[in-house]
């Protein structure tokens, strides 16, 4: 026997309206309010569970990650095979330790880079659960001495900025996230503009940029060091279009960025102005 | 129309859903993000994620019916509201608690017993998902991706979501089957 429809309309209205208060107390409050503890407690929740299934699943992901060059890879593989289960079992682990090893030299020299600037190593544990905005969380968090806003590093150049900081997490705004803009610059002219992003699949728009500018494909482009968030000189990626649409006062320039938004690991975030707790998370250094 | 007191019993569903209930479809729900931002991040299709949350809601609302597929529609949405960088919260809460409930509705029209009508259901609510997510949140001022990537994503996560469901389905619906009331006799 079905059960008479219709008597779940009181409860949908009741939730549409829910829905409707929060996205009301979401557009006013801004970044504080009631809504940022309720993110706070969803993010440290969630970790945990994705913490312990990154640690399981990473290497089973890095292979499944590798389906999409299939093609590439079905001839590689055929040369491969013979020399492969050879020296399989003795590499897997040294080459995980070595690749480690690699990875966190490159960001030794990242940070010198820097040396005025305190800064703190993290790892990835896992993208944000979506496929329009790009974000990434990392495994150090307020304890840390991390706050909104403070520059994302990996050691091919930016990642993004920290957004969202819980005691032992927090959300790194990627690049080429349609919400994320930085001021920055072109190595070689010098000019200066602003770069956002478009979305993973799309490089980012360099904008501001003038018409009598005289970027070229090709030239790196860099942090300007004119906004509040990030120190100048850190590469953010290639230009891979520069030219002037008719009729437009400006030029439409193409960025293509350096770091990769799949592969990230390891990154580094930086504390322009030192870090603001105690020196929890260096103990043991002196 | 007016809402008589069996109506008004409508906001029973949540004392339908008993404190042992509500922790295992608030588990699912937990587990189901988890394992989406982690095992299904990282098995990607051309670099799109499926949003297992989404075939869960869709799965029990089409199990329990409309009143559960709000409820659970509702926090499931939320849940990843909280977690994404994006700036309108609320604005998957909504579209989920819409999708649960238009699920439980549809499944007093469809032939249940065919294995092909959670599938079906899945593809048709994922669908509406996305495109009334992207849609929504254009409307509201965001900035946004392009429209074909906007058109390739959607398409790609109907696709995996469709491709999850007869895996995902039956293991709701065990789940779903041991913290049914008893007293709720439903077909």
């Amino acid at each position: 026997m079905y059960r008479k429809p219709g008597r779940g309309r009181v409860l949908l209205l009741v939730f549409l309206a829910l829905s409707i208060i929060v996205i009301t107390i979401d557009y006013r409050a801004g970044s504080g309010g009631i809504l940022k503890t309720a993110k706070e407690w969803s993010v440290t929740v969630v970790a945990p569970i994705q913490r312990g299934f990154t640690t399981v699943s990473r290497p089973v992901g890095d292979f499944f990650a590798s389906i999409g060059e299939l093609g590439d890879l079905r001839d590689d593989n055929k040369r491969l095979e013979e020399a492969n289960e050879q020296l399989e079992s003795e590499n897997t682990q040294a080459d995980e330790v070595f690749e480690e090893n690699e990875r966190m030299a490159d960001l030794l020299d990242l940070q010198e880079a820097w040396p005025t600037m305190e800064s703190v190593a993290a790892r990835v544990y896992a993208p944000d659960p979506g496929n329009y905005n790009s974000g990434v969380y990392i495994d150090k968090g307020r304890a840390d001495g991390i706050a909104p806003n403070m520059p994302v590093l990996a050691p091919e150049g930016l990642v993004g900025k920290t957004l969202r900081v819980t005691e032992h997490e927090t959300l790194v705004v990627l690049l080429v996230d349609t919400n994320f803009g930085a001021s920055a610059r072109t190595k070689e002219a010098r000019d200066t503009g602003a770069v956002r992003g478009n979305g993973v699949a799309d490089p980012l728009s360099m904008v501001f940029v003038g018409k009598n500018s005289d970027i070229e494909v090709g030239e790196e482009v860099t942090t300007s060091g004119l906004d509040e968030i990030f120190p100048p000189a850190i590469p953010i990626g290639e230009v891979v279009r520069s030219e002037i649409q008719g009729g437009e006062t400006s030029r439409t320039i193409d960025v293509d960025p350096f770091v990769d938004p799949h592969r990230l690991d390891y990154v580094v975030v930086l504390m322009p102005e030192g870090r603001p707790t105690s020196e929890k998370s260096v103990a043991g250094e002196d | 129309m007016a809402v008589s007191a069996k109506d008004a019993r409508g906001l029973g569903g949540l004392s339908e859903l008993g404190l042992g209930r509500a922790a295992a479809f608030a588990g699912m729900l937990l587990l189901a993000v988890a394992v989406q931002s982690t095992l299904l991040a990282q098995t990607t299709i051309l670099g799109v994620i499926p949003q297992l949350v989404l075939v869960l809601v869709v799965s029990l609302a089409f199990l329990d019916g409309e009143r559960v597929g709000t409820v659970v529609g509702f926090f499931g949405g939320l849940l990843i509201d909280m977690l994404l960088p994006g700036v309108i919260v609320g604005l998957t809460a909504l579209i989920f608690t819409l999708i649960g409930y238009g699920v439980g509705m549809i499944r007093y029209m469809a032939p249940l017993d065919s294995v092909w009508t959670p599938v079906l259901t899945v593809a048709g609510g994922s669908a509406i998902a996305e495109l009334g997510y992207a849609g929504l949140a254009v409307i509201m001022g965001q900035r946004w991706v392009s429209f074909e990537e906007t058109i390739k994503i959607a398409g790609l996560v109907v696709l995996y979501n469709t491709l999850l469901t007869p895996f995902v389905f039956p293991l709701v619906r065990r789940v779903a089957d041991k913290f049914r009331p008893e007293k709720v006799y439903r077909w």
